[in-house]
Parts: C-alpha cells; sequence; structure tokens
C-alpha cells in the first residue's frame, strides 16, 4: 500500500490501484458501453420476427456485402495493434502510417454502411416502417455513429503524429485509443452474428 | 511509465504485451474464424439450433481473442478484467431477460 502511495506521488496520472487513471477510466466507459449496446440488441432480438409488415430481414440484408465490411472492420484492430507496437518502439514513421490505414478502413467500414442504409431507404425500409426497420437502424446507425467518433480520433492521432508531437512518451493516448476502437469492433462481431448471420 | 506497461517482458511480449508476430497471428484466426461461420451459412441441410448454436460459439471465440489479445486485457490487471467483464455479464443478462420478456428465443423456440 506504501509503494502504491509512493508512486501516486510520482505520477499525479497512478492512483492507489497502481493503474492509470486514464486507463482506467477508458475500462469504466467501455463497461458503461456494453450495457448501451446490450440494450440495444437486447431490443432488436425481442422485436425480431414480430413486424406486422415488410420488408423483413430476410428480404433485404445482404451477408456478402457485409461480409466485407465486417471484414474491414476486423482487420482495422490489425492495423490499430501495429500502429501501438510502432509507437511504443519509437517506429513513428509506421505509426504514421498504420494509424492513417486504421482511419482509412474505418472509413471504409462507414461508407459500406452509408450505402447499405440508402440501399434499404430505397427498397422501402426506413425507421419509421416497422419494428425491423426502427431496431435495426437504431442499433446499427449507433454503431456506425461510435466508429465515425473513432476514426476522428484515430486521424486526430495521426495528425499530431505527423506534426512531431506523438511519440513514444504518448503511447498511453494511442492505447486509449486503440481500446476503444477495439469495442467497436467487439461490438460489431455481435451485431454480425446476431443480426445478419443468424437466420 | 505507466503501470499498465510497468510489466517485464515475459513469454515475448513486448512491455507486458503481446508480440506483433502474436498481433498476426490473432488476425489470421480471426479472418478464418469469419470466413467458416459465412461457409457454414451456405452448407444445405445443416440443422438451424446447430447453426445458430455454432454462430454464437463462434462470435464468442472471436469477441475473446480481440479482448484478450489486441485489448491486452489477458496481460494486464485483473482489476480492470473486473471493470470490463462486471458490465459485461449485466449487458448479458440484460438481452436474455428481454429476449425472455418479450418471448423472442434464437436457439429454442416457443412450442
Amino acid at each position: 500500500m506504501a509503494e502504491a502511495h509512493a508512486v501516486a506521488h510520482d505520477d499525479p496520472n497512478i492512483g492507489v490501484t497502481g493503474l492509470d487513471h486514464r486507463k482506467l477510466g477508458m475500462w469504466a466507459f467501455l463497461g458503461s458501453e456494453c450495457m448501451f449496446f446490450g440494450s440495444l440488441i437486447g431490443t432488436y432480438l425481442s422485436y425480431k420476427g414480430k413486424s406486422i409488415n415488410g420488408p423483413g430481414p430476410h428480404e433485404i440484408l445482404n451477408i456478402p456485402l457485409t461480409s466485407v465490411s465486417a471484414f474491414v472492420l476486423l482487420m482495422s484492430s490489425l492495423l490499430m495493434v501495429l500502429a501501438l507496437a510502432a509507437v511504443q518502439r519509437n517506429d513513428m514513421k509506421w505509426a504514421k502510417v498504420w494509424l492513417f490505414m486504421t482511419a482509412l478502413f474505418g472509413s471504409g467500414f462507414v461508407g459500406f454502411q452509408c450505402f447499405e442504409f440508402t440501399h434499404f431507404v430505397h427498397l422501402g425500409l426506413t425507421l419509421h416502417t416497422n419494428l425491423f426497420g426502427t431496431t435495426f437502424f437504431v442499433l446499427t446507425g449507433f454503431h456506425g455513429a461510435h466508429v465515425t467518433g473513432g476514426v476522428i480520433w484515430l486521424l486526430s492521432l495521426w495528425v499530431l503524429a505527423l506534426r512531431g508531437k506523438l511519440g513514444p512518451q504518448d503511447s498511453l493516448k494511442v492505447e486509449i485509443c486503440g481500446l476503444y476502437w477495439h469495442f467497436v469492433d467487439i461490438v460489431w462481431i455481435a451485431i454480425f452474428t446476431l443480426v445478419y448471420l443468424i437466420p | 511509465m505507466d503501470a499498465s506497461h510497468s510489466q517485464a517482458p515475459s513469454h515475448g511480449h513486448e512491455e507486458g504485451h503481446a508480440s506483433v508476430g502474436t498481433y498476426i497471428k490473432v488476425a489470421m484466426v480471426l479472418a478464418i474464424v469469419t470466413a467458416v461461420e459465412i461457409g457454414a451459412l451456405y452448407i444445405p441441410g445443416l440443422p438451424p439450433h446447430f447453426l445458430v448454436g455454432f454462430l454464437i460459439v463462434m462470435s464468442i471465440l472471436k469477441f475473446a481473442l480481440v479482448v484478450a489479445f489486441f485489448m491486452h486485457l489477458y496481460y494486464d490487471s485483473k482489476l480492470l478484467t473486473a471493470l470490463f467483464v462486471g458490465p459485461l455479464t449485466i449487458a448479458c443478462a440484460i438481452i436474455l431477460a428481454l429476449m425472455a420478456l418479450f418471448g423472442s428465443y434464437i436457439l429454442l423456440q416457443r412450442g
């Protein structure tokens, strides 16, 4: 305990737990996000198959297209950890490349989602059409908004790196951004299976 | 050096995290599992209950791999694991409770 207090005096970001407040805070935030998305997924599944008019999921969901976008988001997680590893070993050239590529893959995912939403609206499915439309757009829309926020965060780090204001001493900033990014990825793993793949 | 990076490198980890090689292996497993999941949809005659169970198990595997290795929870403090797994358990309970309340079952259909 005394050692933990000594550490706390050395670095104002380290508390009695011996962990950085910023990282602890991010994990607490991600815990609350689990419950947020849990409620949205639970609502979608509760109303699944209860729409009284079409179109329904089996008529409208494009699994091959969404599989590509899911794969893109999954691989962006690999690029994110490569960016973190590059920052930690002070390889800023590759850190910039991986950060930009992660943001690019994230933007690609958002682009796929915009295309999908537009296509569904043209097919007659909107937020007001039926229970499926309401729960589907709210769930995937909130996820897409989270991905968009993540892309903006990644681009901010990339700009900092370009301006020489990001170094190995800032690796925790990249790690915390990475935690958020991986979280949106695991939420999509759940959504992809429960909404798209399960018949 | 922050606490999260203070663990001594062990088992080939860098700064208490996985190595780049481990990251690439995990990504390959994730890609293969995703391909298997999608492939399973196109196998004719697969019992629906088996397919649903298989897809859920595969997604739990992918979820666990990302959390453990990409989010470094496998190497980090147990307090962080508790901080994440606690609310995740509540979230799963919320999903199951809502489905039970609304009579929606994806594995066992109401007879």
